[in-house]
């Protein structure tokens, strides 16, 4: 779906600040791919480079992204390079963002903030037809239906997340980035969300590429993962195994840096919980 | 139940206000040096009527009557707060006496009214435009220029761009009236035209220095927003501009430019002072003015008074509609 070659992304008109240096990775078609590392290790920036996010003085400087997309609703073959892909936003891909206070309009009602930016395909029927569909998607978030009629100042933390979760897969896009969707959030709220997520992804059969530092969030979800260090890839495969195997140095201290419970490494002990 | 109780609230600090506004009002001329009665003596004197010590002292003591200032302060304030509370009666003039100071009041009113709304109405329409369009796109040449044009007549005080308009328009070039005169029989066509001409510099005075502050303010709402994850979030959506700019940016900005909007209003009634003296226009801010010179008590009071309660009025009513406006205060 995506190939990410050789690209070297980074900050800056006049001078160049590498941000992401030399990466190369590919995005498969119905997988949950992880990208795990500390602050300021490139996995933001990385993110936005394969979302096409080219504001603020992002640009590439080497090396291709290109996305190639299978239309929906007409089988056409869309092929594009990232910085191109802004008519695909909100139709192909969608977004995730952090969650915070200022992410949804806070004037404007939750139901309009669903429609607000839908494709042509996702908006068939009256506007009450259209209701109804985003009302019972949403309960599959455990949302009411009122939801749809507040204001974002009106909704727990732990909602207006699940709202931004709903809000991005009721696009039913072919590839939806998450940019630590979970992380302001306590762990159960958390856990719940992630296990939504899997979901949407399991029956939408899309790709689903999710940004996180904490490492117990991509145990739990991701079918690969790849773990970036200053600025680069330093190992990338299956979840399972990179768990079980870690191969670079910087993972083993990230594996070993995960709380634990009698003596053991804490990601066991989630394995039995998952 | 809440909402009443918040509306009752409202109410009770608005009557305050106003009460406690009368009080000082009351006070304050009377500790200034000009006594009416002896301007009024004056007055008589100097159209040359000879009147011997007696004479004077019943005149003095026949104004002192009329006028209501026998008695102790503290009588003559009790018998003002029932008289404005009661009846909402200012008493006569004392310098245009017998006349009542709340016809020369509501002669004034439609004037300084008729003036101040339109400009600011039309100052705020066109100022938050400007603003809005130039914080959204800092970069192109139109804002620049609007925007410098704001940033170098918001500085100028009102009164001297009016010395200036005046200058240039009713002196040097003879476009408009230097003061005010009213020509045309009531409700004719004559009139209209005549008050609009008459009142086009001053009002222009106002608009020009207005619209430079609704600018800036604006302009500084609009930037801030732009950086606001919202935005960044419906950008990110794919949304078009001018989606972004009305639904995102444009409601968000222009809920403070309301709440100004409503003060200045309320600040309306106190007339534009030194615009109104300049241009010799009937308003609110002349007749205070020659409240001040002759003493005129009543009709300061009266004049001040119904600015107080105008802004205590404005003020009340933005709390009581903000909440229609802005959903965060609605839903609590």
């Amino acid at each position: 779906m995506i190939t990410v070659d050789n690209v070297t992304v980074g900050y800056g008109t006049a001078g160049f600040i590498k941000a992401v240096d030399q990466v190369s990775l590919t995005i498969n078609d119905n997988e949950i791919l992880g990208i795990a590392g500390e602050s300021g290790s490139g996995k933001s920036t990385l993110m936005r480079a394969v979302y096409g996010d080219f504001s603020t003085g992002l640009r590439i400087l080497s090396g291709t992204v290109t996305g190639r997309f299978v239309d929906a609703t007409s089988g056409q073959v869309i092929e594009a390079q990232s910085k191109n892909f802004a008519p695909l936003w909100w139709d192909q891909l969608s977004y995730i963002p952090q969650g915070s206070m200022s992410v949804l309009n806070p004037l404007m009602k939750i139901e309009q903030q669903v429609v607000d930016g839908l494709p042509a395909r996702e908006r068939k029927g009256g506007s009450h037809a259209l209701r109804q569909r985003i009302a019972g998607f949403f309960s599959g978030f455990g949302l009411e239906e009122t939801v749809l009629d507040a204001y974002p100042h009106q909704l727990s933390g732990g909602m207006r997340q699940r709202v931004l979760v709903a809000i991005a897969a009721f696009v039913n896009p072919r590839l939806i980035l998450a940019d630590e969707p979970t992380t302001a959030l306590d762990v159960v709220v958390q856990k719940k969300i992630l296990l939504m997520m899997v979901e949407i992804q399991r029956r939408q059969r899309n790709s689903l590429v999710l940004v996180s530092h904490d490492l117990g969030v991509h145990y739990q979800i991701t079918d690969r993962l790849v773990i970036m260090y200053r600025g680069q890839i330093v190992e990338q495969g299956p979840t399972a195994e990179i768990f079980a195997n870690p191969q670079h140095d910087y993972t083993k201290n990230l594996i070993a840096s995960l709380p634990r419970l009698h003596g053991k490494r804490a990601v066991e002990s989630m394995g039995v919980l998952a | 139940m809440a909402l009443l109780r918040y509306i009752a609230g409202r109410l009770v600090v608005y009557v305050l206000v106003i009460i406690f506004a009368l009080t000082v009002l009351f006070f304050v001329p009377r500790l200034g040096p000009t006594d009416p009665v002896e301007a009024m003596l004056a007055k008589v004197a100097s159209q040359g009527a000879y009147m011997d010590a007696a004479q004077v002292d019943a005149l003095r003591q026949s104004l002192s009557d009329t006028f209501g200032l026998n008695g102790s302060l503290l009588e003559q304030y009790w018998a003002f707060i029932k008289r404005i509370v009661v009846t909402a009666d200012f008493g006569p003039s004392l310098s245009m006496y017998p006349t009542p100071v709340m016809s020369l009041i509501l002669n004034a009113l439609p004037w300084t009214f008729g003036l101040l709304l339109t400009s600011t109405l039309i100052a705020w329409v066109l100022g938050n435009f400007v603003g809005l369009m130039s914080g959204w796109k800092p970069g192109s040449t139109t804002s620049r220029i609007m925007e410098g044009v704001a940033i170098c007549l918001y500085p100028i005080p009102y009164y001297i761009l009016a010395l200036v308009l005046s200058i240039l328009f009713s002196y040097v070039w003879k476009i408009f009236p230097l003061t005010t005169t009213i020509r045309g029989a009531p409700w004719s066509w004559d009139l209209v035209t005549s008050v609009v001409w008459n009142s086009f510099l001053p009002a222009m005075s106002i608009v020009i220095v207005v619209f430079g502050w609704w600018v800036i303010s604006v302009k500084a709402q609009t930037t801030a927003l732009k950086e606001e994850e919202f935005v960044r979030y419906a950008r990110l959506k794919g949304l078009s501009d001018g989606r972004i700019l009305s639904r995102y940016v444009l409601p968000n900005a222009i809920l403070p430019q309301i709440t100004f909007l409503a003060l200045q209003i309320g600040l309306m009634f106190n007339g534009s002072l030194i615009t109104e003296i300049l241009f010799d226009y009937p308003g609110l801010g002349l007749l205070i003015y020659s409240a001040v010179l002759q003493g005129d008590f009543n009709l300061l009071m009266g004049t001040i008074s119904l600015s107080v309660i105008a802004v205590a009025t404005a003020t009340m009513v933005i709390d009581l509609i903000y909440p229609l406006l802005d959903p965060r205060i609605r839903h609590r």
